[in-house]
């Protein structure tokens, strides 16, 4: 060992120390997590009886296992389902909360916000209430709409938590409530991050607002839009306790994206072997997509 | 002969407070729903033609509450989960965060840093049963320990530290005190501390939100409802056969009461903690 190495790391001890308790927790609840998910991958465990080697087994049964393709493809589905009209009213609100002449922001800022930061368990247990098939109030008020305008030939009724076809669309349904407020407010961020004066020059330079919108707003809202959509990309595969306390990933498995998917197999199933070689397996798929699309932007920007 | 400028412009933003009140009060709603519910009775809760204001206003949900689960206990987990880990959290978060921003010069700095970043990709359903594994068998299993030790220092937190303090706490001030001898943590507690309050404000804000409203690891690592927290105990409401909704709705309202005016009260402050994650880019 170099002696000059040993006295900086001495002169420098209190960095160490101070660092340590992160270091420490991590290698316990990170690190060894980590690896002996690993190892778990490869065993066949319930957690009480011994252990089984099965090698390549789990990953093999990953293959066949019907459920997990259901539970993901519920999970796109409801993806699909929530992220774009999220998105989109999150960057309305976030565009008219920035006018300059707005009153009451603080107000409107609140009331879109305050989903965020109630339970969710709270939050699903309303949202149960309100969409009850025959005596909750959004059936009401659609079977109003629906006799104000004969012309949509709407009976209302709709069995929102009952059917299968319907669950997915009330899980996003409570997901857009419970996280546009977070995208706006983080859109809010970036348009305020924009110059004022690139919008002053092309307002000197005679550019309509669809202009201004098309060639400042958006190229430089790209990193805020880049974020939210990492962040709604992990959150719409590891979503579990709106599905949990809503749905419970039913009626069957018509709601059961991943991460409810992959709670049911480690805690309800103890299948601990099978539930980690899951959990890396998609882990490891979603972090290369992230990477990939990352990469993707770059590129494009670098082109552009 | 068109309508003048101004006109025009007025009718659009009266248009624009239109929309804008009418998303406020539908996303308001739902808390609305859940305000009057807690006062209903089962009936009520689900009348047709719907109640819109509760009449007459009944407290009998709270009363059944409190009978028959054991709420001042559930609130005084939840208090002291809070507690405990959002003190953890801000103290060993800003203790290293203020190690990274202030002692450029050790050996391994940049590496060591990387690799608090690099830990934020983990996701924590690889990690999930194996921490469980960990707490069984240091037996923190149904304690308060295995709510508030496992999520205490998060790479963001202390991201999120450094940024304030290596922009916010001058060089020269703590210069200054250790050549007036104050000890290297005493010069952390007395002088970079009080100056990062507005950063621990946010961060202690976002890490209150998420164990206040922590589900999935509750009901994993506790096992008695002596030890069950809000969410717990109002998820444990719901039964399989007939649920309580006026309870339940009168527990959520407690349950959610706290941080809701919290919000109120502090509303920049919590928006500067959950955006702060936006920062990084």
């Amino acid at each position: 060992m170099n002696p000059q190495w040993i006295t900086q790391v001495r002169r420098y001890r209190h960095f160490y120390l101070f660092i340590s308790p992160f270091f420490l927790l991590f290698a316990v609840f990170g690190l060894y997590p980590l690896l002996f998910s690993l190892y778990l991958s490869f065993v066949k465990w319930d957690g009480m009886t011994a252990m089984q080697w099965v090698g390549l087994g789990n990953f093999r049964r990953m293959l066949d296992d019907d459920i997990l393709r259901r539970s993901l493809w519920n999970t796109l589905i409801i993806g699909l389902l929530y992220v774009p009209p999220m998105m989109i009213m999150a960057f309305v609100f976030a565009q008219l909360l920035n006018a300059p002449w707005l009153k009451l922001k603080a107000l409107y800022r609140a009331a879109l916000f305050v989903p965020c930061v109630t339970p969710m368990v709270v939050i699903a247990v309303v949202f149960g209430v309100i969409f009850s098939p025959e005596d909750g109030v959004l059936n009401f008020i659609l079977q109003r709409i629906g006799h104000l305008l004969p012309f949509l030939h709407f009976q209302g009724e709709i069995p929102w938590l009952t059917s299968e076809d319907w669950s997915k669309v009330s899980v996003s349904i409570l997901v857009v409530w419970r996280w546009t407020g977070y995208n706006m407010v983080l859109m809010l961020a970036g348009l305020q991050g924009i110059p004022a004066d690139y919008y002053e020059a092309a307002e000197v330079d005679g550019a309509s607002a669809f202009q201004r919108m098309w060639h400042i707003t958006l190229p430089m809202m790209r990193p805020t839009f880049r974020f939210c959509g990492l962040l709604s990309l992990l959150g719409t595969i590891y979503m579990f306790d709106e599905v949990f306390v809503l749905t419970n990933g039913g009626p069957g498995t018509s709601s059961t994206n991943f991460g409810m998917y992959l709670f049911n197999i480690s805690f309800d199933q103890f299948k601990f072997g099978y539930a980690s070689c899951v959990a890396y397996s998609v882990a490891i798929f979603v972090f290369a997509a992230a990477l990939l699309v990352n990469r993707l932007n770059r590129g494009e920007q670098e082109g552009a | 002969m068109g309508l003048s400028r101004s006109v025009r412009l007025s009718v659009y933003r009266a248009l624009i407070c239109m929309l804008l009140s009418a998303m406020a009060i539908l996303f308001a709603f739902p808390l609305y729903w859940l305000l009057i519910s807690a006062f209903k009775s089962q009936a009520q809760i689900f009348a047709s033609p719907p109640l819109w204001v509760p009449h007459p206003i009944i407290g009998k949900n709270f009363t059944d509450l409190y009978r028959e689960t054991n709420l001042p206990r559930a609130f005084l987990n939840s208090v002291v989960v809070a507690a405990g880990s959002v003190g953890l959290s801000l103290f060993l978060c800003s203790l290293a965060g203020y190690a990274f921003a202030k002692f450029p010069l050790a050996p391994g700095h940049g590496k060591l840093f990387a690799f608090v970043l690099g830990t934020m990709m983990i996701p924590s359903a690889v990690t999930l049963i194996p921490s469980f594994l960990v707490l069984v068998k240091i037996h923190w299993i149904n304690t308060y320990w295995a709510m508030i030790v496992p999520g205490a220092v998060g790479a963001f937190g202390i991201y999120w530290m450094r940024q304030y303090m290596s922009a916010n706490v001058p060089n020269d001030l703590i210069n200054a005190a250790r050549i007036d001898g104050c000890s290297e943590f005493g010069i952390y507690w007395r002088i970079a501390l009080p100056i990062a309050r507005p950063a621990l404000a946010a961060l202690g804000i976002m890490q209150l939100i998420a164990s206040w409203n922590s589900l999935m690891w509750a009901f994993i690592v506790l096992r008695t409802p002596d030890m069950f927290t809000l969410p717990v105990v109002i998820y444990l409401l719901q039964g399989e056969m007939r649920t309580p909704y006026g309870m339940l709705m009168a527990g959520g309202l407690l349950t959610a009461l706290p941080l809701v005016v919290a919000f109120v009260v502090f509303q920049r402050q919590f928006i500067a903690g959950i955006t702060s994650g936006a920062i990084k880019q």
